[in-house]
């Protein structure tokens, strides 16, 4: 009796110290860790593909140097073509079959949403959600295992209430906006961020983002003697928007959300349109742009130029996009090295939670990457932008954009 | 009233557009009794065309009239290597076949041309101008000029010359024209052919209006140019014009004054697309067949 106690007793304690070693959790190993991601290659957004492409060149680049604690990062990105209910499937398989660590840089407001509940109830991590919407930011308790990296729509729609409140206080202002959630968010925060003059602003029109063209919008929002044009749209759509009201000979002041505000779109509205419809036009910028000449020495665009020529040779070094996805790959790689020489799923969320990064070197500088358990908001900084000589300049300090 | 005249001046110039894409459904409608579903995909192919042969320094009209001999070969080849191959099966399999070359060439223009924004030289005037409040760019007059021209020439086309006689007759009665010496395959071919130089003029027109463009430039223009087909009359070429330049106008009224359909304009069409099936299928100007039994 007493043996088959003694035995007993150590069946229970060598038991009870296998349970308490945490067990691996799926797709790492001593020499590998494997993440994936959706992003559309394919279909009517196929031009956000760089999102992708840029941050698995940057994880070639930090594997080159030997990884992080000799792991190499697997990045497997699918296209689900920007189709909600592609994304859906596509991330059930890189969960169930492909058994990844996280999604990583998924792309999309819908998308990212049609797959939080799913990712939050397994507790595998989806982390620097590709979208500034801000659920994603503020609605950690429900879903602590997401996390997005964009600065939320709302805070950057704040940022332009506050800037025309400071400049045209009583300027009559017309917004042209995406119907989708993107679109509302932004204009929301706007909205809030207006206040008591939220009556200045006139004339709201939407788009479908399969529309044509604008024009019809434009000439309505023309007609209501605004003098103040903000536009929420992606650049397809501030071209058009711009190259419409150009043709009905309309000059408002300008403001362009950050999503369609790159230098190249900029150029060819001055290119098609007419310079004078966009000079003074303003933005709110946290990435540094690879056409933005005050860069061209700087060390973080260099490392980012070689990267480019080494990793993705087809990749066009111009595309702002590239850019972006690194600095996001940037912040995974240094909260991988905060989660322990042992990641697991929790330690790595811990760690994506409790950043305080100053020097990513693609970010505007004085733009911190910054959270904490309360703080579900990596980038919340950004800079005005003043569109003159064919380029954006400063305008001002780096201000918060907080919803 | 300057607000609506702009509103209507406005969708004059896209229903342009939509006008003569619709000809080209038309067109190979008429002769093949198939509806091409990658007809706007042709089109984007050829302006990509264009815009390389302008990348290449060509001067704009050689780059024009290039693109327009290239897209006519290119739509040839697709009916001879891909339709023909396909025409003895059902209609749907040829439907079905030309869904998947829309996915095909829109895939390929991705890869080709790297889906970025691309810019297309504006062969027109910038001017504006303004009579009583209502702003007319000549970018839309000369978009109205040249659909009519094309309509006129395409006209003159089929009524004065034998070729154009012999492509109503293959369409017509196939068995019968061939008695004659009439080669109805390539009568068939020839009908692609110049369909793809209506897409071609098509996309070259509309590209520059936009600003910009890329890959997807006439997905959601193919959907207005069915509605105007559908509206006109599927075999009406007449029908298509009109059709497109009603559907442009009533569009942008109806979502400038109808908060309802603000941000709606699409499905509008599709709802338009259902409704004169419903109620009257041959559409405005279309003939209903009519079979002796």
């Amino acid at each position: 009796m007493r043996v088959l106690g003694v035995l007993a007793l150590a069946l229970a304690l060598s038991t009870g110290a296998a349970s308490a070693r945490p067990s691996a959790d799926p797709g790492i190993s001593a020499s590998e860790i494997v993440i994936g991601g959706t992003v559309p290659l394919s279909g009517i957004a196929a031009s956000y593909a760089s999102v992708g492409r840029g941050a698995e060149a940057y994880f070639k680049y930090v594997n080159a140097r030997g990884g992080v604690n000799r792991r190499k990062i697997t990045y497997k990105y699918v296209d689900d073509q920007y189709n909600p209910a592609q994304t859906v499937q596509a991330v059930r398989q890189l969960v169930q079959q492909d058994r990844v660590f996280a999604i990583f840089n998924s792309l999309g407001t819908e998308h990212n949403l049609s797959v939080r509940s799913f990712l939050n109830a397994t507790k595998v991590p989806q982390l620097f959600v590709g979208s500034g919407a801000t659920t994603f930011g503020r609605d950690y308790k429900r879903y602590p295992y997401t996390i997005g990296f964009l600065p939320s729509y709302i805070g950057e729609g704040k940022v332009y209430a506050r800037q025309i409140l400071k400049t045209k206080p009583n300027a009559k202002i017309a917004v042209l906006v995406q119907n989708d959630d993107y679109g509302k968010d932004l204009l929301a925060g706007f909205k809030a961020g207006l206040g008591a003059k939220r009556k200045n602003l006139v004339a709201e029109q939407s788009y479908d983002a399969l529309s044509t063209d604008v024009s019809s919008q434009i000439a309505r929002l023309r007609s209501s003697r605004a003098t103040v044009l903000l536009l929420i749209t992606t650049p397809p759509f501030a071209i058009r928007g711009l190259v419409a009201a150009n043709r009905l000979g309309w000059r408002p002041q300008v403001y362009v959300n950050q999503v369609g505000s790159a230098t190249n779109i900029m150029r060819i509205i001055s290119a098609t349109a007419n310079p004078r419809i966009i000079e003074g036009a303003i933005t709110l910028i946290s990435i540094k742009d690879p056409l933005m000449p005050r860069f061209k020495n700087d060390a973080g665009m260099k490392l980012y130029r070689t990267i480019m020529r080494q990793q993705l040779p087809r990749g066009d070094v111009n595309d702002g996009f590239h850019v972006y996805s690194m600095a996001v790959a940037y912040t995974f790689v240094e909260a991988l090295k905060k989660a322990g020489r042992s990641p697991t799923r929790a330690s790595l969320v811990r760690a994506v939670a409790n950043l305080n990064l100053r020097n990513n070197p693609f970010l505007l500088p004085g733009v911190v990457v910054k959270t904490s358990s309360t703080d579900h908001f990596p980038l919340d900084q950004g800079q005005l932008q003043r569109w003159s000589k064919n380029q954006w300049n400063p305008l001002g300090k780096i201000v918060s954009a907080k919803p | 009233m300057a607000d609506v005249l702009q509103q209507v001046v406005s969708g004059i110039a896209s229903g342009g557009v939509y006008a003569l894409l619709a000809l080209a459904l038309v067109l190979i409608y008429r002769s093949t009794g198939v509806v091409n579903f990658a007809q706007g995909e042709m089109a984007m192919f050829s302006t990509f065309v264009c815009w390389e042969l302008l990348d290449r320094g060509l001067p704009y009209w050689v780059a024009f009239f290039l693109t327009l001999a290239i897209s006519f070969v290119g739509g040839v080849l697709i009916e001879r290597l891909v339709i023909h191959t396909v025409s003895r099966s059902q209609a749907l399999t040829v439907v079905t076949v030309t869904i998947g070359l829309l996915i095909l060439l829109n895939g390929a223009a991705a890869w080709i041309w790297k889906g970025e924004q691309r810019t297309l030289e504006n062969p027109f005037p910038s001017d504006t101008f303004d009579v009583g409040g209502v702003v007319i760019a000549a970018q839309d007059l000369g978009i109205i000029g040249v659909s009519l021209a094309i309509v006129l020439v395409l006209w003159a086309f089929f009524q004065r010359t034998r070729v154009g006689l012999a492509l109503r007759a293959a369409a017509l009665n196939p068995a019968s024209s061939r008695l004659h010496g009439v080669r109805v395959s390539w009568m068939l071919a020839l009908g692609w052919g110049l369909a793809a130089v209506l897409g071609a003029v098509a996309g070259i027109l509309v590209a520059p209006t936009q600003g910009s463009f890329d890959q997807n430039l006439m997905l959601p223009v193919l959907i207005f140019a069915f509605a105007a087909a559908v509206l006109g009359g599927l075999d009406s070429p007449i029908g298509a014009v009109v059709g497109g330049v009603v559907l442009g106008v009533v569009l942008n009224l109806v979502g400038a004054y109808i908060d309802f359909f603000a941000d709606l304009r699409l499905p509008a069409a599709l709802l338009l697309i259902l409704g004169i099936l419903l109620l009257r299928p041959n559409g405005l100007f279309g003939r209903s067949v009519v079979k002796r039994v």
